[in-house]
């Protein structure tokens, strides 16, 4: 079980280095986080994945960059835009995660887009910070998407991450924290242990479309 | 007042929490308030009010906190959205929940203080250290973790190192 906190952001980016933020993870419970911009490695039992951000404007610079990012050990995630750079991008081999849905236009994600994320394993990143750092209707707004996010979840049943983007140690929440937090969004404990599970469910390879028998 | 015989009375449960990050001075008063603006902003003014949430000590680091009993739940995921106390930047991390407040003193015993050692307790430490070309002071240092400030009035945000990233730069 890689219980997996999606998205940090590690020393320059924050100010936490990325070893006191696994040593801080493995205390509040994670077995692996995704830092951004943090080459892969293990520092004590914590699993610390390479977080790649594809902001590329248009999808086909998107597509370019992928396979210039794709590997082992990385977690490659595209922050959500309009309605069809989403549907292109879910659909896009390599890309691993579409973040920051909060932020979007609210069609961003529909149907059809839940539908090609279902299809091409493609995770939708609920990111916990707004609910946290949030108050108001920049909160509620938040909780609508994702309450619509998870909506669309059950019908097609593409992967959820969930993520802290923490900037530094204090953002970090422990996952019995995470869990009652996205219990606001009427996720039960198995939703969220399958969502803590998500960055190990996309990223592992995929079974082969045709198998060749001899 | 006539005090209530002990059925009448409302049950409480009461919380320990440790304040992150280490040697932050937080009073009670601001800390109450801190607590109470995130939980009416999530849950709304009659959940607080059914909640009551409240601060009973400060304690070697830790905070006691007390809430109606049934209501611990809706308490922790408000206090997991804590994330200022005035201008400081903090973080409340749930330790336990207890029904007497001597269970959680007992606790803490058993965790220890969570404050900064002081540099008569370690004689001989160096207390500033150079990361980035800046130099900084050790806030606190625990087994592997260092909280780092800058030197100098005008930038106190910390820094969260461990002693392996001191060694490598």
């Amino acid at each position: 079980m890689q219980i997996t906190d999606a998205c940090v952001y590690p020393c320059p980016n924050g100010s936490a280095s990325v070893r006191r933020m696994a040593l801080e993870a493995r205390a509040l419970g994670f077995d692996s986080i995704v830092a951004h911009e943090t080459p892969a490695c293990m520092i004590g039992d914590v699993t610390v994945l390479c977080g790649v951000r594809i902001t590329a404007p248009a999808a086909k610079d998107v597509n370019t960059q992928v396979k210039r990012e794709k590997g082992p050990g990385r977690v490659v995630s595209v922050p959500a835009r309009d309605s069809g750079f989403n549907r292109v991008v879910c659909g896009m081999p390599g890309v691993h995660i579409l973040r920051d849905i909060y932020v979007a236009d609210k069609y961003a994600f529909d149907h059809v887009t839940g539908k090609i994320a279902a299809d091409n394993g493609t995770a939708i990143d609920l990111d916990l910070s707004p609910l946290i750092t949030m108050r108001g209707h920049a909160r509620q707004k938040a909780i609508h998407r994702y309450l619509d996010i998870l909506n669309l979840h059950h019908h097609f049943e593409f992967p959820i991450t969930i993520s802290s983007s923490a900037r530094s140690v204090l953002g970090m929440r422990t996952v019995r924290d995470l869990a009652g937090l996205c219990s606001i969004l009427g996720m039960d404990e198995e939703d969220v242990r399958q969502a803590l599970l998500g960055v190990a469910q996309v990223t592992a390879p995929k079974p082969t479309a045709v198998m060749v028998i001899s | 007042m006539t005090v209530r015989p002990p059925t009448l009375r409302e049950k409480r449960r009461y919380l320990l929490v440790r304040i992150e990050p280490c040697g932050i001075l937080v009073e009670g008063k601001t800390l109450y308030y801190a607590i109470h603006e995130a939980a009416v902003s999530l849950w709304g003014d009659v959940t607080v009010a059914v909640m009551q949430p409240a601060v009973i000590a400060l304690e070697e680091g830790y905070a006691i906190l007390r809430c109606r009993r049934g209501t611990e739940r809706e308490c922790a995921i408000a206090l997991s959205t804590v994330t200022a106390c005035r201008d400081h930047q903090i973080a409340l991390r749930i330790i336990a929940a207890s029904g007497t407040i001597d269970s959680l003193r007992d606790r803490i015993r058993a965790l220890g203080a969570y404050t900064p050692q002081s540099r008569e307790q370690e004689p001989g430490k160096n207390e500033e250290c150079s990361f980035d070309t800046r130099t900084y002071e050790i806030i606190h240092r625990s087994s592997q973790s260092l909280d780092l400030i800058e030197k100098g009035f005008k930038n106190t945000h910390r820094l969260f190192l461990t002693t392996e990233d001191l060694e490598e730069k």
